[in-house]
């Protein structure tokens, strides 16, 4: 039956560049079959070492982006009407728990709070899902792993995980990688030389400083490599920014011209 | 005020080109008018001016302008004097050329407002008309003139200090309207700016003239202060500019320099080269890192390589060669300036060069004879500082003296506006609030809103008709309230900001037969069944779901300003609590798109229920209402069952799914015409039943721990809460309503 999770299989390395030593902890989460939490601003490099780590581990990988209006049942699945009646469709949590797969859940907090709940006795030493509403209990196939991601810049009293969620996992803390490291992935996911990428990283870092100064987060790594591949296209450094990193960061006409301000010093 | 008619054959004795301008009638009724203001007693001025004055407008805009400066020319002249009513006509008759019949109609509305709210302050106002409408539109006119009544409020004093343009505020709020860029309307992207360059901002401050007048021209730091001029006047056009380069500059400086230099045995002339140094390496150092400040800095160096050698042109040809290598080094002196920073240009790290090449070139320039005038020296150029930062100056040393004093005494004045008080030598502090106020809001300046129902326990009846409701306009206010309330609270505003991005406020609904939901909706299901089996075709929404919640809620936030809320507390009184916390509030409703109404109350007795409206359902948030809120003044009681009834009304024309009356109180009703207590309390209690079953809810905070006492009987228990550490008001008020919209 693990063919039905052969879609989720990735199949060329993605890359990925170390800042630490993340990926012999991840190793070592998976090999006890731990869940995982990843903290850390948004574009970071989260969901690129989860997809990293599943290559290396060779499971597949079930990817659920999480909103506010998901539900439970958008996660272990529900009934469905067809010709014969109603029938049963496992929700992507439940086919990942069924035949061994990694379930990531991005931004799990975004999620409704009863939505968590479920994941409960799946990350404790029972590593069962429960489905309600089918009368199952579903038993985890021994490769499945949990892992959850979130921002804790989103932090705030209404949305936050729960203590007893919290709890069931390890947790590792994911940051914008060094100058150096970054002007590297920004060269060789941008195709630049490391000159302009040095100048991108450089300004990246200064809208950083203005996270929780008027930004709620400063230009993600994602954001540079992009304004790097509209320079390849052609665009000039300022036109890239503006386009890539300004007009998306912010609205406020003040930071925009802070922003500006910081990408005409650095070039 | 009689006047005797002039008779027709006297229509001759007007010139041809009055006749002209008034054709038919019109020349009968200006006659008229003409000869009732030269009977007036006015004196022979007033009918002069207005006999050149009202053909010329006439010849322009037509006659009915021209006849309407008559009457508005003897109100000027009977409630002020009869020079200004000429001065008026004089005036007019220079606006009516520039500008077109509907505009001239609303300038002579608005002096006429004027004259009506602040009679002392035409004369000065008219004596700038032609200064203000050069720099202003028409609106800006407009909205510059309201903000000075409502700056200034009911003290005339102040009034005709705003008009004259005397007070910094004026000059300030003048220089916004007319657009220009200066600081205040520059600071907030400048300091995103400059934590975004460098990291971290010093606390910036707004330096405005002295009392003599001085004002700084440079930008300036020290004891940990960054001092910006309030505007560049000279530099009209590029201000935004100037300033980046100025801040820039600063962030090089406490970025790259060392400690303070010792003044030592230095001359004027010593330390002002030594300095110059001093900022192109600093300058050097942060273009090597961020090499796009050269075009920043570039467009200030504006000196040529020639002229006259003096000391002030050597200085500024030196920083531009130090600058720009390629600037052509003509001049001896400059050329071994800049040949011995680049010898060392391994070495920019070390602050001690600056010193061993300014006292090699102080030494040089010294022996030239050239002469230093260390009074008068301005820093070049323009965008640097004046030095001060740089140096340890021993304290018997006035060199430089002005800025040495300037600095503490500016810093020492902010502190205390930001500590709520007012600005010094203007409005002393409420010593007495009683008396004070009885002189600045009489009863009768109130104007009849409408009448209120009240309900006597004892009797049993509700009395229809019983309290008068007054509205009063707010004292003079802070029109930069906004900035203050960011200062003072930037934690509070932060985590509500964060807490209102998450709120959702509305219900949410269970939906039946949809294309999709969580799901089946089990009699949608069985009917798609029949249908199937029926060989028909099947609706396929089987599902059931739940609706996004819907944001609908309205606010009518009342805050006591009864005089104990005079009454100080540990950081500010109670009524500069209330009126951070609704200024939190609703900067938080404003972000959700929430309709708020904010008004304060007090009152004295039930003929005069005093409503300050300090903003209203439509109207939009803004300097108006930091204004409101800032002029807002602690005096007499508290009825809080008519504050309850009229915010009812208020809310009983909003659409919205919930809407809530929240009242801030530090006490119990209580009024000087009711002695029994418990009748009071009574009336709020059925004040608050009334709106229950009209579906608006109450909700009171009350303040202090001599609140609670009756709260609850009046708003029935779970909807009051008492707050005792007032301080944490401004933070809580916003958490309390997310939880009751929630």
């Amino acid at each position: 039956m693990t063919n039905t999770l052969d879609a989720w299989r990735i199949g060329q390395e993605p890359a990925y560049h170390a800042a630490g030593d993340e990926i012999t902890g991840y190793a070592a989460a998976y090999a006890a079959r731990l869940p995982v939490m990843l903290k850390g601003p948004t574009g970071c490099g989260k969901t690129r070492f989860v997809e990293h780590m599943a290559w290396r581990l060779g499971r597949p990988l079930v990817t659920v982006s999480c909103h506010e209006d998901m539900t439970a049942s958008d996660l272990v699945g529900r009934y469905l009407l067809g010709p014969e009646g109603t029938h049963w469709q496992d929700g992507p949590l439940t086919l990942a728990v069924r035949y061994g797969g990694i379930c990531y859940l991005d931004e799990v907090v975004e999620a409704r709070q009863d939505t968590t709940v479920i994941i409960h006795a799946l990350t404790d030493n029972r590593r069962v899902l429960p489905l309600e509403k089918k009368g199952e209990l579903v038993s985890a196939h021994p490769d499945f792993q949990l892992v959850i991601s979130y921002n804790p810049g989103y932090q705030s009293v209404l949305k936050d995980l729960k203590e007893s969620t919290k709890q069931r996992f390890c947790a590792m803390d994911f940051d914008y990688p060094a100058p150096e490291i970054e002007t590297t992935i920004v060269a060789a996911q941008s195709g630049l030389d490391d000159g302009v990428s040095r100048q991108l990283v450089q300004i990246g870092g200064k809208s950083r400083n203005l996270r929780g100064h008027g930004l709620d987060e400063g230009a993600s790594t994602r954001m540079l490599i992009h304004a790097g591949r509209l320079i390849r296209e052609g665009l000039p450094l300022r036109q890239a920014c503006a386009l890539a990193l300004i007009t998306p960061l912010t609205d406020d006409p003040d930071i925009r011209v802070a922003l500006q301000d910081a990408v005409d010093a650095c070039a | 005020m009689r006047w005797t008619p002039v008779p027709d054959g006297d229509q001759a004795r007007w010139p041809d080109a009055t006749r002209a301008a008034f054709p038919g009638d019109a020349l009968d009724r200006f006659a008229a008018m003409h000869a009732r203001l030269a009977g007036a007693g006015y004196g022979g001025e007033v009918p002069r001016v207005f006999a050149i004055t009202a053909r010329q407008v006439a010849e322009r805009l037509g006659t009915e302008p021209a006849l309407a400066l008559g009457p508005a020319a003897s109100r000027v002249a009977i409630k002020a004097r009869p020079r200004i009513a000429a001065l008026y006509l004089h005036t007019a008759a220079a606006i009516a050329r520039k500008l077109e019949s509907p505009a001239f109609a609303r300038w002579q509305e608005r002096m006429l407002d004027v004259l009506r709210a602040a009679p002392e302050s035409l004369l000065p106002l008219l004596e700038r008309m032609e200064m203000l409408t050069e720099r202003l539109p028409p609106e800006a006119l407009d909205a510059w003139i309201d903000t000075g009544l409502r700056f200034a409020g009911r003290d005339a004093a102040k009034r005709l200090a705003f008009f004259r343009l005397e007070t910094p505020e004026a000059r300030r709020l003048l220089e916004r309207h007319a657009g220009e860029d200066i600081f205040r309307t520059l600071e907030q992207a400048l300091v995103a700016g400059h934590r975004a360059l460098w990291g971290r901002v010093p606390p910036l401050r707004e330096a405005l003239p002295d009392a003599t007048g001085h004002t700084p021209r440079r930008s300036s730091f020290g004891m940990g202060v960054l001092c910006l001029p309030s505007s560049f006047p000279d530099h009209r056009g590029r201000e935004a500019l100037l300033y980046r380069a100025a801040m820039a500059h600063v962030g090089a400086h406490l970025d790259y320099g060392g400690a303070p230099f010792e003044v030592g045995q230095l001359k004027p002339m010593q330390i002002a080269v030594v300095s110059l140094i001093e900022d192109a390496r600093v300058e050097t150092l942060a273009m090597r890192d961020m090499p796009g400040l050269r075009r920043l800095w570039g467009a200030f160096h504006e000196i040529g390589p020639d002229g006259v050698a003096t000391a002030p042109s050597l200085f500024a040809r030196l920083a531009r060669a130090l600058f720009d290598p390629d600037f052509p080094r003509k001049h001896g002196w400059v050329a071994k300036g800049a040949a011995l920073f680049e010898a060392q240009s391994g070495r920019l790290h070390d602050p001690a060069i600056s010193r061993q090449i300014g006292n090699l070139l102080g030494n040089d320039l010294g022996q030239t004879r050239v002469h230093f005038n260390a009074k008068g020296y301005m820093v070049q150029p323009v965008y640097r500082d004046d030095n001060v930062g740089l140096w340890n100056f021993p304290d018997d040393m006035h060199e430089p003296p002005e800025q040495q004093h300037e600095l503490p005494i500016e810093t020492r004045d902010r502190r205390r506006a930001e500590a709520g008080e007012g600005p010094p030598n203007r409005d002393p502090p409420e010593k007495a609030p009683g008396s004070l106020s009885v002189e600045e809001v009489a009863p009768q300046d109130g104007e009849q809103l409408m009448v209120l129902p009240e309900y006597d326990y004892a009797a049993r009846v509700e009395r229809p008709d019983w309290v008068a409701v007054n509205r009063y306009v707010p004292g003079a206010g802070d029109p930069g309230f906004w900035q203050r309330l960011q200062e003072r609270h930037p934690e509070a505003l932060r985590r509500t900001s964060a807490l209102v991005s998450q709120a959702s406020v509305g219900q949410r609904r269970r939906l039946k037969r949809q294309a999709e939901g969580e799901t089946l909706d089990l009699d949608a299901a069985i009917d798609a069944a029949i249908d199937l089996r029926g060989g028909r075709l099947p609706d396929h929404r089987v599902y059931e779901g739940t609706s996004a919640p819907n944001r609908s809620i309205s606010v009518h936030l009342l805050l006591d300003s009864s005089r104990s809320t005079g009454d100080t507390t540990g950081s500010g009184s109670v009524l500069e609590l209330e009126r951070d916390a609704a200024g939190i509030l609703a900067l938080a409703m404003d972000r959700l798109g929430d309709p708020l109404a904010i008004s304060a109350f007090s009152s004295r007795g039930r003929e005069d229920m005093r409503i300050t409206e300090v903003k209203k359902f439509d109207d939009r948030l803004g300097m108006a209402t930091g204004m409101g809120l800032t002029g807002l003044r602690p005096a007499w009681s508290t009825r809080i069952g008519a504050a309850i009834r009229y915010g009812g009304r208020s809310l009983e024309q909003m659409a919205s799914h919930r809407r809530l009356v929240l009242l801030l109180t530090d006490g119990e009703p209580s009024d000087i015409d009711v002695p029994d207590r418990a009748y009071l309390v009574a009336d709020a209690r059925r004040a608050v039943q009334m709106l229950s079953a009209k579906g608006i809810d109450c909700f009171c905070i009350a303040l202090g721990d001599t609140a609670g006492g009756r709260h609850a009987e009046i708003f029935g228990r779970g909807r009051f809460v008492t707050i005792e550490d007032i301080a944490t008001l401004p933070e809580r008020l916003t958490a309390l309503f997310l939880r009751l919209s929630n």
